[in-house]
């Protein structure tokens, strides 16, 4: 019940700062954007796909549809969305250390277990919310402006998807999405317990983002024999959720990778949290 | 340790909730930060219903030992117990108690009764009756719908005192509440924690390096110096221990009082203000010497004792 009440308590701060919207009002403005672009270039796309396939194939609909410029978008905001993220995870315990609200807040008789579980819950909660949103943005808006139909992927060949399959991949496919912005919460919470500024996790975060996503995508020999155990060189695998048939042993090699850095950084963030002296 | 000294805690677990205990009892506190020993196995004793002053210059533990009792920093050594509950068992320990812990800081992007809203819930205490009588009692309801952000430092002390009052606590303890505030705004704060110590039956554990405000509201006091206890009592048993007091006579003929005063070996110390003349006095002798003032036709206007709390502490002081 309390770690309800102080997870309600969490999202109410959350969802009344500015910053947090700041993702969420970027997305509503250019997926719009994308989509509308989208149509307005495809069409000679369009003509030499039909070309090419269609003496193979019936393509049912179009095959630049809803769900192919759903597939277009997420493959260019993956690397974008985790800084929009950190805002908000990085803010989560720096911005109250700033602020003195700690001062208020820890003196109530809770452990410190409670606040960091409710924190996190909601920085969490956020994350879920932020990437539905945008799902439900770029899928349902790109299936209501361009329309359904058959999913066309180039994937060692071209792999023709019925909508009902394609809908099921992409909720697979954000399903992964999802973990992999878990972890970059997580990152930003574990910056967070660190420092008493609300900038440094941000930074913090990227720079380690940025930093791990070079090394695990350098075509250098020196790296090859780490790169698999590097979170980033899974940050992609969201893309197999369409391959045929689906590399399910991968996608939950990956996730495992991917959840051991979220309890890593969880945990290092719980150690830290729970030993802090609240001095501001 | 000064003979003012009460009974020192002593290290028994007592009954939960026990009546009997004290309202704090702290048991050989040590806090080092790095190189500083800001707490030094200190041991002190609030009794229930008293205000208690827990006094220091800036950077003697205060608010260390305040951080330690609120949860907000772990002590290396020793433990508390709050109104018979051990903070051996946890951090249930502060049920009964609430803290502002120097300046009153809130969410500034939400209102008044929003962050009451959001400390109360956590305690169950979130009524709207509740929050509104206490943001009322505060003179903050008509600004209750108003972002903190735009309130004044007295305001968010306040406010402070509010949140503090939510869980309808029976031990307050508060840092330095009138820090940052203005005549005005000390003399609200001041009246106001008399107020709810008589009105609510809460135990007040304050800290503060304001002398004065400490002897105008407090019935006992502990001093501290670098992270050790240098005296703790009532401050009836601490006045008792002063012998010399310093006073100020408001007299109407100054020259005739200072010659009269001068030649008077009940005076150890004569010094002459803007308005008025300070002596030094044993504190016994002042009634002989009003007598004697009297008899030699000096009109009086006013006999005001001051600072006698600040001989005390700075004979401590000295003495260390």
């Amino acid at each position: 019940m309390i770690l309800f009440k102080l997870t309600q308590n969490e999202l109410y701060k959350i969802f009344s700062l500015v910053r947090s919207y700041i993702g969420i009002i970027l997305f509503t403005g250019i997926v719009p954007l994308i989509l509308w672009g989208y149509g307005m270039g495809t069409s000679h796309i369009e003509g030499q796909i039909e070309s090419s396939v269609s003496d193979m194939f019936f393509i049912e609909g179009s095959p630049t549809n809803g769900f192919t410029a759903a597939y277009f978008i997420m493959n260019f905001f993956w690397i974008h969305i985790p800084f929009l993220l950190a805002l908000v995870g990085g803010d989560i315990f720096a911005g109250e250390h700033a602020n003195g609200t700690f001062r208020v807040y820890a003196t109530r008789p809770i452990s410190r277990m409670s606040i960091f579980t409710s924190k996190v819950l909601a920085t969490m909660i956020y994350t879920f919310i932020f990437v539905f949103y945008f799902g439900l943005l770029t899928l349902g808006l790109g299936l209501i402006w361009h329309g359904g139909g058959d999913m066309l992927v180039f994937h060692n060949g071209v792999l023709i998807l019925e909508s009902s399959d394609a809908l099921v991949r992409f909720f697979i496919a954000y399903f992964f999405s999802f973990m992999n912005m878990v972890l970059v919460s997580s990152i930003a919470i574990f910056f967070s317990t660190m420092v008493r500024n609300a900038v440094g996790p941000v930074i913090g975060t990227m720079a380690l983002f940025i930093f791990i996503l070079m090394v695990s995508s350098l075509p250098l020999e020196v790296f090859e024999g780490i790169q698999p155990y590097l979170f980033t060189t899974y940050f992609s695998n969201w893309e197999q959720a369409f391959f045929d048939p689906i590399p399910w042993p991968d996608l939950f090699r990956g996730m495992g990778l991917v959840g051991s850095n979220i309890v890593m950084f969880l945990g290092i963030a719980l150690i830290i949290f729970r030993r802090k002296d609240i001095l501001s | 340790m000064t003979e003012t000294e009460t009974t020192t805690p002593q290290s028994i677990d007592p009954i939960p909730g026990d009546q009997g205990s004290p309202a704090l009892a702290c048991y050989g506190i040590s806090k080092r930060f790095k190189s500083i020993q800001a707490l030094d196995d200190v041991s002190l004793s609030v009794p229930r219903g008293s205000i208690f002053g827990f006094l220091g210059p800036n950077g003697a533990g205060k608010s260390t030992l305040i951080r330690v009792v609120a949860g907000l920093i772990a002590a290396d050594k020793g433990h508390f117990d709050i109104l018979g509950y051990s903070s051996l068992k946890g951090h249930g320990v502060r049920k009964d108690m609430s803290a502002l812990v120097d300046r009153a800081d809130f969410y500034k992007n939400l209102s008044a009764y929003q962050n009451m809203k959001i400390l109360g819930r956590i305690t169950g205490h979130d009524s709207n009756e509740h929050i509104n009588r206490l943001l009322d009692l505060l003179g903050l309801y008509d600004r209750r719908k108003d972002k903190v952000k735009t309130f004044s430092q007295g305001m968010k002390q306040r406010l402070g005192l509010a949140q503090s009052l939510l869980p309808d606590p029976k031990l307050l303890v508060l840092d330095e509440p009138t820090t940052g505030l203005d005549p005005q705004g000390m003399h609200e704060i001041r009246d106001f924690i008399l107020k709810i110590a008589a009105e609510q039956n809460v135990t007040i554990f304050l800290s503060s390096h304001l002398l004065h405000e400490v002897e105008l509201i407090c019935s006992d006091i502990a001093l501290i110096f670098n992270g050790k206890l240098a005296a703790q009592g009532s401050m009836q048993n601490i006045f008792r221990e002063i012998d010399n007091v310093t006073i100020e006579l408001e007299v109407e003929d100054s020259k005739t009082t200072l010659a009269f005063l001068e030649k008077n070996d009940l005076v150890t110390q004569i010094t002459p203000l803007a308005n008025a003349i300070s002596i030094e006095i044993h504190y016994n002798r002042i009634p002989e010497l009003i007598r004697l003032m009297s008899a030699a036709k000096i009109n009086i206007f006013s006999v005001s004792q001051r600072n006698r709390l600040e001989n005390y502490f700075l004979s401590l002081m000295e003495g260390k």
